[in-house]
């Protein structure tokens, strides 16, 4: 997690390094350095952001470009003349600017290397290389471009009808489609070379080196945040609720996508109430940054608002800060969704060409990044905000040679009406674009009446197009909210929103500034209130949501023209009529079928047209249709940010360091890190023939290890173990096993009474952290007075295991541990050394004399020590989880999960002698089930089996073959030392398991070349069968 | 190219002589086989919502027959065949990439598990191969087989036979084909109950109206559990949600399914360029079917472990479905259950997809001759009063609340 910097004043991770972006501007109003306006850029305005005296040289396609502090990728290239920035997934049409929001596939390009970045929004550095994306040679003359011409043979759904007959030439079409689609390009080993190489088999330093060495070039930070208050978008009703919120004592978040605050109104030179907008959003915005309780988080776009008001995005900061790239989660109480507008695309034929772009966008350029857009423009349009771009731009010098306006004259702001014709501007009321001229570039454009057959045709370089505004939907419906179409605004509104979730701003409708501040005040102030604070106060009387505009498409719509509805994936509104045709009439079968919203614009961009198209294709009101479902991320986030610093969480035990540094080869065994090996003899020979003749030690700490006592901790035990735990008496192991309700086996372990009520016992490693709440769990009706502690941790265990292991642990205790005060599964307690307890369990999972030393963690290392030089004459050295294996393995001791599985029961594997099944009073987990399948025929058991001498060697995992049939197969087989044969367990069907009977092995990893052997059941344990090494 | 419709909208009639319950694969595949092979043509699928809604319109359409027992792999492996013989049969491209899949195992376990799975699949006729991890990177380039990632690769079971399909297109496909043979499909139809009579089905209750039937299916994936207590049968299945997302698209570099099971992951590149990808189910049983921040980090966490050259690429969409889940992961197909002329495909946790022609052709014929065919005999309901697991996961698999 990030430390928090800058306390007060929050400070987004973006702020960092340079002037505070978010509040008001740098001094951008610089000229350029050498006194002479760079080609294709305006004289920087009061809204400027770009600072045109410090140029950044980048490249694209390999030639050398220049920008500006402050620009965007594709800023920085419209100005330098790119007009065509990639093709078109299908059709390889060429594309351009169109939103400058990244709302779509047409301007992700290639940036150093990493594909499918999005030019419009991505910060211009210095040095950059910028490639287009699915272009085979020069965009310009993308060799594919053909394609365009084939649309007739690529209707909605071609793909599915055609390239099957015959089947045979299925693959070669299959690998051309493979080929055609796809936008960016990665290199697949990019990244594998950086990797850092860790000691010993595994990565086992975590520490400052290994970060250390990631530094700089690739490093991402995760912050976790709480708030009574999180905003979703800081524009001027964002920023309101925040204030509402703050002042009110309440802890607020506020996330704004873009590098700065005031949504809409930064690049707004209007004045309102005696001021421009854009000062009215930058005064709010330095209030803001000076409220007590308020972090701010720019360049900050939410991902998704999840349930329980989970607020989940990314911070993309500033060059030089090592925390720029940054994932970050917020739980809060309350979340207010203040997330502004996206103009609703226009569909009219050839509404893709490079040079159609949207009002934000062209306004934007000019306005935010000091570049002239074009020289002619043509605008058709659907709202005042609109109109109002069309005379500012004319101001700056845009010749607009008409606006077409979707709606009624009766709906317009008569007042921008008069603006623009004092401009010398044609306003069209209810007209619209109906097709572009120019192929590579807009050359014309004509614009039609929506009602009658009027229609003109203008030469320009520019459509600016909208069909309104269309409200940012996805962090409503993520959240839960219910959404419904508005009939007054034409957009999908909130009818009901999840507790503590609050909607503000344009959003709602809303156009008027002071309106717009008013409901995010409001907003706060609900807020507050569902943070258990007063209620808010009489609503101000201010500006109702203006009347939106309805437009479905331009006149004269898809007469062999490409209209698009989805630009990702070349949806036309064509396909969607072709996809309501063959029966795909809702618009989550025709988004499926046709492709709308399926792409890197997702439900943005194609999701209200689709609907709304769909509903007057079936004939039902436009009220009836139903977006497709919006899912988040609601902005795409790249992997290595989500995924962070990364996080190899596991455990170690008190001597890993010491292991390590034998030689240790580590693996991961449930959430502990243990050595496998100690060599690179992965047969473990030596640690086994040491076991087997002197004495050997193996750091079991992992073991589980617990204490239970009170009144009812018998009965506890009764209950989860399958024995009669009445039996263990002090001072002794009782060995047994855990059944879950199945009579599957789920852990074993031994119980030692301890005293009056009071029982010590161990379970497998794997299952330690599950024992507390299994207890709990088949214990919770029984209000039973007992106490459960997990000393797993608490106690390290060392085995000290071999022929010679007394003789070592004479050397380090003064107690006495013979065979008859400590006989085999005897448990007492001694001292080692001069003082550290340990409980000394008698035990003989290896097969051998063996002793288990529990003692407290922090003593492990002491003891480990005394033990291995008292040793160091008997020839003691460390074995590993290996060579346990194989050494259980070889008296048929049975490890959970090698030789049980799902199948089969305590019974079946061969430990049923375990289960007291006279009790029923005890009610023992798993007892129903083992009584109804103790006699019951056909189940599979767990044998042992001897591999015939000279007919192979098969490995685990080989299966038992009786015929044509498999019967079963070997859980563990090993050629052993001391047997001098290869012995093995497998589990079999019922059949197989005769003792003496002859069965057949098969392994066959690769086709064709099995191999066979036959083996003989034979009874375990196969290595001392008396169990007199044990007993030494 | 002429445009038609491909399932025509018909009148829903008051009664039919098989009504099946789902208009997923499942369900669909059984109407196609029952109005083709069986020349049983009065029949109805039900849709609550559109056609492919539910698992069959979520899942990552990885089709494979490496299953782990005998039984499951003779199943699996007719289903494997069948996607060639469908795109024939219903002249409509299923889209069938037979990339192969490679399973990863992360510990020495799992050597022996691959090796007993290979061993089963090619002692079956069903090409499997057991990889160490060299020959894991040289079929997945950019695959991370250092000891860096905090699992690393032991070993791989590459399965060549195993690929993707076109999900919605085998919905789609079948609902052609079915409706071709004149199967009524309805959808937004909901069943609110399911009428009996002296121990018959004879009919079921929706949001449309009562229809009558004489026989009934239920196979409505996650929701099936639910239908089957509307007449008191309590089925031992756990509804979780799984969770599924796509990357932005990009030109082919991922020729194979690739999967792990220590890292919850699997993923491939689907026709269109993405990297689709899965993750492991919500602990929690639910029907909520509802998409979490955590699993969108899981995976990143996941993948970039894995093939580090995926730290570059963008997530753009994360959606959920419901896994229905049995004790042993395998399915239950049952008839007459409890009722005569009541049927059940359920249970099939996150391998219907894979399954849904092959047991939507079994289940027909059940339906219409009312024997059980035999390979369906390891996959009745009284296994689990008997304690007999079919063996597909070999782990004690716990779903919800403890077992």
């Amino acid at each position: 997690m990030v430390a928090d910097a800058g306390a007060k004043t929050g400070g987004g991770l973006a702020d960092r390094g340079s002037p505070d972006p978010s509040v008001g501007r740098p001094d951008c109003r610089r000229p350029p350095s050498h006194g002479r306006l760079p080609e294709g850029r305006l004289p920087p305005g009061p809204t400027c952001r770009v600072d045109l005296s410090q140029p950044l040289e980048f490249s694209f396609l390999g030639r050398p470009v220049t920008g500006f502090a402050g620009d965007t990728v594709a800023s920085a290239l419209y100005a330098s003349g790119v007009r065509i920035f990639g093709r078109s997934l299908k059709y390889h049409r060429p594309r351009g600017l169109y939103s400058m929001e990244g709302e779509s596939s047409n301007t992700l390009m290639a940036i150093d290397k990493v594909p499918n970045e999005c030019a419009e929004t991505t910060e211009l550095k210095a040095g950059m290389s910028v490639r287009a994306q699915n272009v085979r040679g020069d965009p310009q003359t993308d060799r594919f471009a053909f394609i365009d011409r084939f649309d007739r043979m690529m209707p909605a759904g071609f793909y599915y009808r055609l390239f099957h007959r015959p089947y045979r030439l299925w693959p070669l079409f299959q690998n051309g489609l493979r080929r055609m689609a796809g936008t960016g390009v990665l290199d697949p080993r990019r990244g594998l070379e950086e990797g850092i190489r860790g000691e010993g088999g595994i990565r086992v330093e975590g520490g400052i080196e290994v970060e250390g060495a990631r530094m700089g070039s690739d490093v991402r930070a995760e912050r976790y945040l709480n708030a009574e208050v999180a905003i979703v978008g800081g524009g001027a009703a964002g920023m309101s609720a925040a204030l509402a919120a703050a002042e009110r004592g309440l802890r607020v978040c506020l996330f704004e996508r873009r590098p700065w605050l005031g949504g809409h109104l930064v690049w707004r030179v209007r004045d309102f109430e005696g001021e421009p907008l854009h000062r009215r959003a930058e005064k709010l915005a330095v209030r803001l940054r000076a409220a007590e309780n308020v972090k701010v988080f720019t360049s900050s776009p939410v991902t998704g608002v999840w349930g329980e008001n989970l607020v989940t995005g990314f911070t993309s900061g500033a060059e030089g800060d090592l925390f720029r790239e940054c994932h970050w989660e917020c739980r809060a109480k309350t979340v207010v969704v203040a997330a502004g507008c996206m103009e609703r695309p226009l569909v009219f034929n050839h509404n893709d060409r490079p040079g159609v772009m949207q009002v934000g966008a062209v306004w934007r350029l000019a306005r935010t990044y000091a570049v002239l857009p074009g020289g002619v423009a043509i605008f058709s349009v659907g709202d005042d905000l609109s109109l109002e771009a069309a005379a500012d731009l004319a101001d700056l010098g845009v010749k607009i040679r008409a606006v077409a306006d979707a709606r009624e004259a009766v709906r317009q702001d008569a007042a921008l009406v008069t603006a623009l014709e004092e401009r010398g501007i044609p306003v069209l009321a209810g007209w619209a674009a109906s097709r572009v001229m120019g192929r590579k570039q807009v050359k014309g454009c004509e614009l039609g009446a929506l009602k009658g057959e009027a229609s003109r045709r203008f030469g320009c370089d520019l459509v600016v197009a909208n069909a309104g505004m269309q409200p940012r939907i996805g962090a409503l419906a993520t959240v839960g909210a219910r959404l419904a179409y508005c009939g007054h605004t034409h957009t999908y509104q909130p009818v009901e929103l999840p507790g503590g979730v609050f909607a503000a701003g344009s959003m709602t409708g809303l156009r008027d500034p002071r309106a717009i501040e008013a409901s995010g005040r409001l907003a706060g102030e609900r807020a507050v209130e569902s943070c258990g604070g007063s209620a808010p106060g009489p609503d101000e009387s201010l500006p109702e949501p203006a009347p939106g505009c309805d437009i479905r498409h331009g006149p004269d719509i898809g007469r062999g023209a490409k209209a698009f509805v989805d630009f990702d994936e070349d949806g036309t509104y064509k396909n969607v009529v072709e996809s309501a045709a063959q029966g795909f009439d809702v618009p989550e079968l025709a988004k499926r079928f046709g492709g709308f919203g399926l792409g890197p614009g997702q439900y943005r961009v194609a999701g209200q047209n689709l609907a709304m198209i769909m509903a007057d294709l079936r004939g039902d009101p436009v009220e009836t249709a139903t977006p497709t479902t919006v899912r988040p991320p609601l902005v795409p986030p790249s992997l290595a940010t989500l995924a962070g610093p990364g996080h190899d969480v596991h455990k170690r035990t008190p001597l890993h360091g010491e292991l390590a540094a034998r030689g240790a080869i580590f693996r991961r065994a449930g959430p502990w890190l243990r050595p496998r090996y100690f060599s690179e003899d992965t047969s473990c020979r030596k640690e086994i023939r040491n076991v087997r003749r002197n004495v050997g030690i193996l750091d079991s700490s992992p073991l589980g290890k617990f204490r239970i006592f009170g009144p009812d901790a018998l009965k506890a035990l009764q209950r989860v173990y399958i024995s009669d735990m009445r039996k263990a008496p002090r001072g002794h192991c009782k060995y047994s096993a855990m059944c879950n309700d199945m009579g599957q086996l789920v852990d074993d372990g031994v119980v030692i009474r301890e005293g009056e009520n009071e029982y010590y016992f161990t379970t497998s490693s794997g299952r330690a952290g599950s024992t507390v709440e299994w207890f709990r769990y088949h214990t919770r009706y029984d209000r039973w007075d007992y106490n459960l502690v997990n000393l797993t941790d608490v106690l390290g265990s060392l085995n000290i295991a071999g022929p010679n292991a007394r003789r070592v642990l004479e050397r380090v205790t003064d107690d006495e541990v013979s065979n008859e005060v400590l006989p085999y599964l005897g448990c007492r307690r001694i001292t080692v050394a001069d003082g550290v307890e340990a409980r000394c369990l008698r035990l003989g999972f290896v097969g051998e004399l063996s002793f288990e030393l529990h003692v407290p963690s922090s003593y492990c290392q002491f003891v480990w020590d005394l033990v291995v030089e008292a040793g160091a004459d008997f020839g003691i050295r460390p074995f590993g989880l290996e060579a346990q294996y194989c050494l259980r393995a070889e008296k048929g001791h049975v490890i959970i999960g090698a030789e049980s599985e799902a199948r089969v029961t305590l019974t079946d594997i061969g430990m049923g002698w375990l289960w007291d099944c006279g009790d029923t009073a005890a009610k023992k987990v798993g007892a129903p089930a083992l009584r109804a399948c103790e006699k019951q025929p056909g189940r599979m058991r767990l044998v042992g089996f001897r591999v015939d001498e000279g007919s192979g060697s098969p490995r685990d995992g080989a299966v038992v073959v009786d015929g044509a049939k498999i019967v079963g197969y070997v859980c563990t087989t090993r050629r052993s030392e001391a047997l001098g044969w290869q012995y093995g367990m497998a589990m079999v069907r019922e059949g197989v398991a005769v003792r003496g009977g002859r069965t057949h092995i098969r392994q066959e990893e690769t086709p064709g070349r099995g191999e066979s052997c036959s083996a003989t059941v034979v009874p375990t344990p196969f290595y001392d069968p008396g169990g007199r090494r044990l007993r030494a | 190219m002429r445009l038609r419709r491909l399932w025509r909208p018909t009148p829903l009639k008051r009664h039919y002589d098989v009504i099946i319950i789902g208009g997923g694969v499942h369900g669909l595949a059984t109407a196609y086989y029952l109005s083709r092979d069986f020349g049983i043509t009065d029949v109805a699928v039900l849709e609550s919502q559109y056609l492919g809604f539910g698992g069959s319109g979520r899942n990552t359409a990885i089709v494979r027959a490496n299953q782990r027992t005998p039984e499951n792999v003779r199943l699996y492996d007719e289903g494997l065949k069948l996607w060639r013989v469908l795109t024939d049969e219903l002249d409509f491209n299923l889209m069938f990439f037979n990339c192969g899949s490679l399973l990863l195992g992360h510990s020495e376990a799992s050597v022996g598990a691959f090796r007993m799975a290979a061993s089963t699949h090619n002692f079956m006729g069903v090409h499997s191969e057991l990889l160490d991890p060299r020959q894991c990177a040289e079929v997945i380039p950019g695959l991370d087989i250092s000891d860096r990632p905090a699992f690393p690769i032991h070993a791989g079971l590459y399965h060549p036979p195993g690929g993707i399909v076109r999900h919605d297109a085998v919905v789609w496909g079948l609902a052609k084909g079915a409706a071709a043979h004149g199967v009524h499909i309805h959808q937004g139809c909901e069943v609110r109950g399911i009428d009996t009579d002296r121990g018959r089905v004879t009919g079921v209750r929706t949001s449309l109206g009562d229809i009558g039937c004489n026989r009934l299916g239920i196979m409505a994936g996650g929701y099936s559990s639910a239908i089957a207590a509307m007449l008191g049968i309590e089925l031992p299945i756990h509804p979780l949600t799984i969770q599924a997302m796509v990357t932005h698209p990009l030109k082919p570099f991922l020729h194979h399914v690739f999967s792990s099971t220590a890292y919850h992951v699997y993923a491939n590149q689907t026709l269109k360029g993405e990297i689709a990808t899965g993750a492991h189910m919500d602990p929690q049983v639910n029907y909520t079917t509802d998409a979490t921040a955590y699993y969108l980090k899981h995976q990143a966490e996941a993948l970039v472990d894995l093939m580090p050259a995926l730290r570059g690429v963008r997530f753009m969409r994360i959606w959920a479905g419901l896994a229905d889940m049995t004790p042993d992961m395998a399915p239950i197909m049952e008839g007459h259950l409890g009722y005569d002329g009541l049927f059940l495909d359920a249970g099939w946790g996150y391998f219907g997809f894979k399954s849904g022609p092959v047991a939507g052709k079994y289940m027909a014929e059940y339906m219409a001759t009312g024997e059980r065919p035999e390979i369906l005999e390891a996959f009745q309901l009284k296994r689990f009063l008997e304690n007999r697991y079919s063996g597909e996961t070999a782990a004690v698999m716990k779903y919800g609340h403890w077992d």
